[in-house]
């Protein structure tokens, strides 16, 4: 008897915690058809601000930084991670403790102090070289820095998960070191380079402190966008963006949803 | 046959292990010295030079951004600093038990689920932090802007005063944290109490323990390693938080990061910023330490995955 | 060693077997290929500091032979295997296969390979995809690789089980496998460490025969590791028992049951009844048993260490032994302790002069004794070994 109010109090409190996550979301998603210009009082369905958007030149160039930065940046970050990776694997049994301090450090650092460091740096480069202006190059390489540990972690797990007389069976079976690696290696990690890229590719659309500290006047992405036109005063725009953003989301959770189904099956 | 050449051709690997090493992990590595570490040193340095005419560092060395950081300043001392780190704590401490009083039940919840629900049900849970943070901020200043449903209620109930939102406030700044790290603390947990070993539960109950005591010494010790691991995931990143308060605290919300972020984004003191930034380093790696300590303490080290 | 070795080839004959099998590889025709003979001289290797996994090892194995590795677990047995391979590099010696000195060839040119333990079929790949894979890497055409992977898989009567995932696959099946992808290339000498170890009782027993079976049709050079002394026996044409990264004996099945060298080699190969031997002349030894005559044609030992009874060369109760020569033949009197009935024949834990004694008796037409029994024990002075401490 007592149990059975426990859990019914739990799944009550289930269903508001629900509410508290995707409220939120879903104000900005319903005002975002708002037809007045406000976020308080909702005064008719309408598309006209998703309209704007696409005559936005600004927010359409923000989308393309956004995505060149996340796929040029995830696609670095795969190489080279995948590479540690692999390192950290074959020479586990070395002391490798300066290269896990390595490793972790971007991702203990705060974004902010993140950041600002690579800003700092960045400005001073530039300043005594003429190199590396903050732009879109500099955000590339500050997403690559902390997406490298991410990719590494990810690669090591899933070689360190295989059994290692593979390695071994692949020389024995007349596999040159470079055909191991091309038939043996990657073929058999494929599964976590993509999750490393999906998760690369994630974390660098969802940062906006360190992209805000590295960006230059001409590379804003989409939450730098945002948060100007916030920062300036809010436009149901923004909901229109914002409302498409988190219509991505919600596709890529649909997907991921169904890749875990067809996993299981 | 081959004596002669037999220590000099030992090793018939077309590279050696160490330069496999370094082939292998020397370019991410670089990488991230180069991009990282080199620039944390540089920030470290700078917070002990002179502010220049445009809030630019230059020679030479001093130890003023650290006396103005404490509150020194040419109106004699002021505790404007001081309040905004005893307000990053305290917004720390309060938004980590908050967090840890929703994913407690929640994590529990999701593990007395049916086993092909429990993965739709953490997916549900963690999908709103898959999208940006300042979007998900914005939502909130949606909610809790003044006219909104939500603040007509608080006018209504006298918490607020009339004709005014619920946010600026040090309170939509609580609530901001809360939301954002949730899902941080209920992945850990829910793995703590997926671990649980039932029979520890069922042998107190046997011995007769009342529930609450079965809760306290069967189950809590359980998943103190997955409570820990989820602090740690919140209270660090909570504490150098930037984007939350700036848009939903207003001035009087402001947190360390936002003083340090200032000295930055307004390009007026970079001295100053560092050395907030050292103070902010500092403190992460005290939290760090220390969990990593209490973490040992209780067997369960490995689990806390810093 | 106590086996004579011949070492029939010569480098000259390896240098020409590598260029045929060179051209076996180009020309899509098909040759018998020569197996290879084995010779492993002075190989050492140590791990760390003060792990020592082969010292000073000399070994010929000859071209065509089932050889058996045959060791407990840490005895170097897999190390010396692994170095065939190539997998493992010594640290002193050499390692000669078919005349031509491999120890500095990597394992992907060495015409030898391997069947692991652990299987190591690879999981991104398909059966069929995993039976072509050495083939593939050697750079043979596609219908090549076709036509033997259909020839292997009737020759190891896979049948079905080619176009199915690996993950898919028995332990049995995934042996077979394996055991296929390392047979289609050809080696000059396959290796296969404790191939049959994860499989169960039944299935072990008829891949024993199986293998041998194989073995002796394609007339490769087989080098076998297990711990099972039960298994090399049944499998083997030779076996070394090798034990602190030594080899303690190298002989046929029955030369090494029968007459092991020194202490070690029987115990493992199962023996129990080992007597002290406190004294000596040329046909007796003193024991704990007392003064027992044996045949010095039958000792390989001279040296005093211990006394060797095969339990089932003992007589129980027989009374027709002395007939012929009765002042040599040994009697002891002893007393029934135990008796496991193991169908086809029974097994006896006996007191013989205070000292345990195991005794086996086939069960044919004969009484069982019960526990408490009084035993006269009949020794033929044949049968007895003496072996080294």
């Amino acid at each position: 008897m007592k149990k059975r109010t426990l859990q019914r109090g739990l799944s009550g409190f289930w269903w508001l915690t629900l509410v508290f996550l995707y409220l939120p979301l879903a104000v900005v998603v319903f005002f975002s058809f708002n037809a007045a210009n406000s976020a308080a009082r909702f005064t008719g369905f309408s598309l006209r601000w998703y309209e704007r958007l696409l005559g936005n030149e600004q927010i359409i160039s923000a989308f393309w930084n956004s995505m060149v930065l996340a796929i040029v940046s995830s696609v670095l970050a795969l190489v080279i991670g995948c590479l540690i990776g692999y390192g950290m694997y074959r020479h586990r049994h070395r002391k490798l403790g300066w290269l896990i301090v390595l490793i972790y450090l971007p991702i203990v650092l705060p974004d902010i102090v993140f950041g600002i460091s690579e800003m700092a740096f960045f400005v001073s480069i530039h300043r005594y070289t003429g190199l590396l202006q903050p732009g879109l190059l500099t955000m590339i390489i500050s997403h690559v820095t902390f997406q490298i540990p991410f990719v590494a972690l990810i690669v090591y797990s899933r070689l360190v998960g295989l059994d290692p007389t593979l390695f071994e069976a692949a020389k024995d079976l007349y596999a040159t070191p470079f055909k191991r690696a091309w038939h043996f290696l990657l073929p058999t990690i494929k599964p976590a380079l993509i999750s490393a890229f999906f998760l690369s590719f994630t974390l660098s659309i969802d940062d906006f402190v360190i992209s805000f500290f590295t960006s230059g006047p001409e590379s804003a992405t989409l939450p730098i966008y945002i948060w100007g036109a916030i920062k300036k005063g809010v436009t149901p725009e923004i909901n229109a963006i914002a409302a498409l953003m988190i219509g991505a989301v919600a596709i890529a959770a649909l997907m991921s949803l169904l890749f875990n189904r067809q996993g299981q099956r | 046959m081959v004596e002669s050449s037999r220590t000099a051709s030992r090793s018939r690997a077309v590279i050696g292990e160490s330069q496999h090493l370094l082939f292998s992990v020397a370019p991410g590595a670089l990488w991230i010295f180069v991009f990282l570490v080199l620039p944390s040193l540089y920030l470290m340095a700078v917070a002990f030079m002179t502010n220049g005419p445009y809030g630019l560092p230059q020679m030479p060395l001093t130890l003023d951004s650290f006396e103005q950081l404490a509150g020194f300043g040419f109106l004699g001392w002021s505790p404007g600093n001081l309040y905004t780190l005893l307000r990053s704590l305290w917004q720390t401490l309060i938004a980590t038990v908050l967090v840890v009083m929703v994913a407690y039940p929640i994590a529990y919840y999701i593990t007395t689920c049916r086993v092909k629900w429990r993965a739709i049900m953490l997916l549900l849970v963690v999908v709103p932090s898959w999208t940006n943070q300042v979007i998900r901020t914005f939502g909130w200043m949606n909610l809790l802007a003044p006219g909104t449903p939500l603040s007509d209620l608080a006018q209504w109930l006298g918490v607020i005063p009339p004709n005014m939102g619920l946010y600026p406030s040090n309170f939509a700044v609580t609530l901001g944290l809360v939301y954002n790290f949730l899902p941080f603390m209920v992945l850990p947990l829910y793995a703590a109490f997926e671990k649980l070993d039932t029979a520890q539960v069922q042998a107190a109950q046997d011995l007769y323990a009342s529930p609450m005591r079965t809760f306290w010494h069967a189950v809590f010790p359980q998943t103190l390693p997955g409570l820990l691991a989820g602090t740690v995931l919140v209270a660090i990143p909570a504490f150098g938080m930037y984007v939350i308060p700036e848009l939903l605290g207003g001035g009087k919300g402001m947190m360390l990061g936002n003083l340090v972020a200032n000295q930055f984004a307004g390009g007026s003191n970079w001295p100053l910023g560092a050395a907030g930034a050292i103070l902010m380093l500092i403190a992460t790696f005290i939290g760090l330490f220390a969990m990593r300590r209490i973490g040992k303490r209780l067997g369960g080290g490995e689990e806390v995955v810093i | 060693m106590s086996h004579p070795t011949t070492v029939a080839k010569t480098a000259d004959q390896g240098e020409t077997e590598k260029s045929r099998s060179n051209s076996t590889r180009q020309s899509s025709e098909r040759e018998r290929r020569e197996p290879s003979s084995i010779e492993l001289k002075g190989l050492h290797k140590r791990f760390g500091k003060d792990t020592v996994a082969l010292d000073d090892v000399d070994l010929t194995i000859e071209a065509g032979e089932f050889f058996t590795l045959l060791g407990p677990s840490g005895c170097g047995k897999t190390t010396l295997l692994r170095m065939l391979a190539g997998l493992e590099e010594p640290d002193a010696g050499h390692v000669c296969i078919g005349g031509q000195d491999v120890t500095d060839i990597p394992p992907h040119k060495r015409s030898v390979n391997t069947v692991f333990q652990s299987y190591a079929l690879f999981p991104h790949l398909s059966v069929r995809d995993n039976l072509a894979f050495g083939l593939r890497m050697r750079g043979e055409s596609k219908t090549e690789q076709r036509r033997k992977v259909d020839e292997v898989a009737e020759f190891i009567q896979l049948g079905s089980l080619v176009d199915r995932p690996v993950d898919q696959l028995s332990g049995g099946q995934r042996q077979r496998i394996a055991l296929a992808r390392a047979l289609i290339c050809e080696p000059n000498v396959l290796l296969l460490d404790e191939p049959l170890s994860a499989l169960d009782a039944g299935l072990r027993g008829q891949l024993q025969v199986e293998l041998q079976r194989i073995q002796k049709r394609l007339g490769m050079t087989f080098v076998f590791v297990t711990h099972d002394q039960a298994e090399a026996m049944v499998m083997s044409d030779r076996i070394a028992v090798l034990d602190g990264g030594i080899i303690q004996q190298v002989g046929s099945p029955s030369e090494v049951y029968e007459h092991p060298r020194n202490a070690f080699v029987a115990r493992f190969m199962g023996h129990d009844n080992l007597y002290a031997i406190h004294a000596s002349g040329d046909d007796w030894v003193d024991t704990e048993l007392g003064r027992l005559r044996l045949d010095p044609a039958e000792q390989r030992e001279e040296q005093d260490g211990w006394l060797l009874i095969r339990p089932e060369t003992l007589e129980l109760n027989a009374e027709n032994l002395n007939a012929e020569n009765p002042e040599n033949y040994n009697q002891l009197q002893g007393k029934v302790m135990e008796r496991l009935y193991r169908g086809s024949h029974v097994e006896y834990r006996l007191e013989v002069e205070g000292v345990t004694m195991m005794a086996t008796a086939s069960n044919v037409g004969q009484r069982l004794l019960n526990v408490g029994d009084k035993v006269t024990v009949g020794v033929c002075p044949d049968d007895l070994v003496r072996v080294a401490s």
